[in-house]
């Protein structure tokens, strides 16, 4: 992959739907890993987002009297005048009129339902039964079922179903599970997940594919993972491939491979953990997280920090920008311990939240993140993160 | 084939069709109703703007048809046979005027940039202005590349629709297409704040 051709000619073809199934796949798979494809990727999404806002126009009444005049004054030359013409009746002329309005309505309305529509790509997503009576609506799926903008798709305990992302991957929907199809653009497809749990499989470049839940918006940046929320509007999100960004207006969490994220209504993300942290380290980072008396809190960031390894300086790192100054220092510390700042950071710098510093220091964690103390792959993320850091990713955020 | 041309292609066939070639005036009204706001945003956006001269694209544009309808033998379909006169007429009258307006980027990019401060009314004047400045930008891209865009984007047409209007292939569409997309997002890299798309 990495050594594939760059496909910076084919992206608004991708982006509107033009390429083939086959062709989108490779396109996909050759922007997760190409920093340079990634970045025209970018432009040129913003690129069709103004394009859309282009505005049609409306003629002026006076057109067709101008026109009519010319016809009569026989300008072109060879038009044929009412005067001479062999005339229709005017119920063939009412017929035709509204034949034409019809017509070119239902022209519209099919041209826009087709499926890889180039206008804004297929309006519903295709979903397969797995197993029992999903419904969409109140609509059973017997095998194969439309999932349109606005619709909703139901599993009770006994029923599965699989959505297929239009060609940019797949979603398993799990028992007890209610979803909707919010928006499918070419630059933009986003589900709500209200209750129940989904695995979400995407090939897509980053933030292309958006879940909404009630306390946060996962926002996938080429990845395979698991989101669930429970009756309280409470999540966990589960990535086991690539980089997901679980964010709320307040709160912004990356989490990676290998690594969970709780989160909450009314606080939003928590701190993403690998899963394979002490339980002592998650428990003591939840109380942390989520509890409001800030005396149990500290004693929550204490135990965080004495039952960190290495390899939950991705915790710690994001912890910094979360605790007050006095504390920022210890936790701070406490990454020193595991791996000093490279050269260019300060400690200085890193207490002041220094954006550019804190990405420096990220990106040489990254490298102790690994199950075995190697780094993880960096996939979507270079390029992803500095815009995370540096500018909050509100722009996914619809709420 | 599953297109709003094909759909416009089997009615203009028909009953339409055949009333115009015999002269029909109301058929030509009805055609007209049907394309008209079409043609004249194609005109307007390359014509720097100029709605007169648009509408004077607008009127050679039907007037042409209306001449010429009688020939249309169904060859090819109906809205590639109009979309073509219209792309002929725009660039005619381009080599013929050579009135391509500058737009005033200023004006657009001030009134815009603190919109994420503004009230809900004054936002969505905003997003008006957002519709100009992208405008504006359009106009000022070279023709080859702005046609592709006016033909996706106000008619509606896939790649392959737009290679037959414009008679070149599809791969030169898609990369027309994209290199308009990469020029007007950088014109307007001002534009990529959240607050304006209403996020």
């Amino acid at each position: 992959m990495m050594f594939s051709k760059h496909v910076t000619k084919d992206i608004s073809a991708y982006c509107q739907g033009e390429l083939s199934s086959e062709e989108s796949k490779r396109f996909a798979e050759h922007i997760i890993s190409c920093v340079k494809c990634r970045t025209k990727f970018e432009e040129i999404k913003l690129g069709i987002k103004l394009a859309e806002q282009l505005p049609q126009l409306t003629a002026p009444d006076s057109s067709w009297h101008e026109i009519e005049s010319a016809l009569d004054r026989g300008s072109e030359g060879q038009v044929r005048v009412a005067s001479v013409r062999p005339s229709v009746s005017w119920r063939a002329k009412v017929a035709i009129a509204a034949t034409v309005i019809v017509v070119f309505g239902l022209g519209v309305w099919v041209y826009r339902s087709r499926p890889g529509s180039t206008s804004g790509g297929p309006t519903a997503w295709q979903v397969t039964r797995l197993g029992g009576t999903p419904k969409i609506g109140s609509s059973s799926i017997s095998s194969r079922g439309s999932l349109a903008v606005g619709d909703w798709l139901e599993t009770d305990g006994n029923s599965r179903a699989q959505i297929a992302v239009g060609t940019i991957g797949n979603v398993d929907i799990d028992e007890n599970t209610r979803v909707r199809l919010l928006e499918t653009q070419p630059t933009e497809h986003r589900l709500e997940l209200a209750r129940g749990r989904m695995s979400a499989r995407i090939w897509a470049p980053p933030r292309l594919f958006f879940v909404d839940t009630p306390s946060a918006v996962a926002a996938d940046l080429g990845c395979a993972y698991t989101l669930s929320v429970d009756d309280k509007g409470d999540g966990r999100l589960s990535v086991t491939s690539g980089w997901v960004a679980l964010q709320s207006k307040e709160r912004e969490s990356i989490v990676p491979q290998g690594a969970s994220c709780e989160t909450q209504l009314g606080t939003g993300p928590g701190t993403p953990y690998f899963d394979d942290s002490t339980r002592e380290f998650q428990d003591a980072l939840k109380r942390f997280d989520f509890n409001k008396d800030p005396a149990s809190r500290l004693d929550a960031l204490a135990a965080t920090l004495n039952n960190a390894r290495a390899r939950d300086t991705l915790t710690l790192w994001h912890l910094l920008p979360r605790v007050n100054d006095d504390d920022r220092v210890r936790v701070y510390e406490k990454i020193e311990s595991f791996s000093p700042a490279p050269a260019g950071v300060t400690r200085e710098g890193v207490l002041k939240l220094d954006q550019k510093m804190l990405e420096q220091w990220r990106l040489a964690l990254e490298g102790t993140w690994g199950p075995n103390g190697k780094g993880i792959p960096k996939l979507a993320v270079e390029k992803s993160l500095k815009g995370w850091s540096a500018t909050p990713l509100k722009d996914v955020l619809k709420k | 084939m599953e297109r709003r041309a094909v759909m416009a292609e089997q009615l203009i066939n028909g009953q339409v069709i055949e009333a115009c070639q015999r002269g029909d005036r109301d058929a030509f009204r009805s055609l007209f109703e049907a394309y008209k706001d079409k043609v004249f945003s194609i005109a307007v956006y390359s014509s720097g703007g100029d709605r007169a001269l648009a509408e004077d694209v607008t009127q050679q544009v039907f007037l042409k048809l209306f001449t010429a309808i009688r020939q249309f033998r169904g060859d090819s379909e109906f809205t590639t046979w109009l979309y073509r006169l219209v792309v002929n007429a725009c660039l005619d009258e381009r080599r013929r005027t050579r009135r391509l307006l500058p737009w005033d980027t200023t004006r657009t990019s001030v009134a815009i940039n603190n919109v994420s401060e503004k009230k809900p009314q004054e936002r969505q004047y905003a997003r008006l202005e957002l519709a100009e400045a992208v405008r504006g930008a359009i106009e000022e891209l070279k023709p080859k590349f702005r046609l592709p865009i006016l033909l996706k984007y106000i008619e509606g047409l896939s790649y392959e629709e737009i290679a037959e209007v414009m008679g070149c292939s599809k791969g030169t569409v898609a990369s027309r297409l994209n290199r308009g997309h990469s020029q007007l997002a950088k014109r307007l890299s001002h534009l990529n704040n959240p607050a304006l798309w209403g996020e």
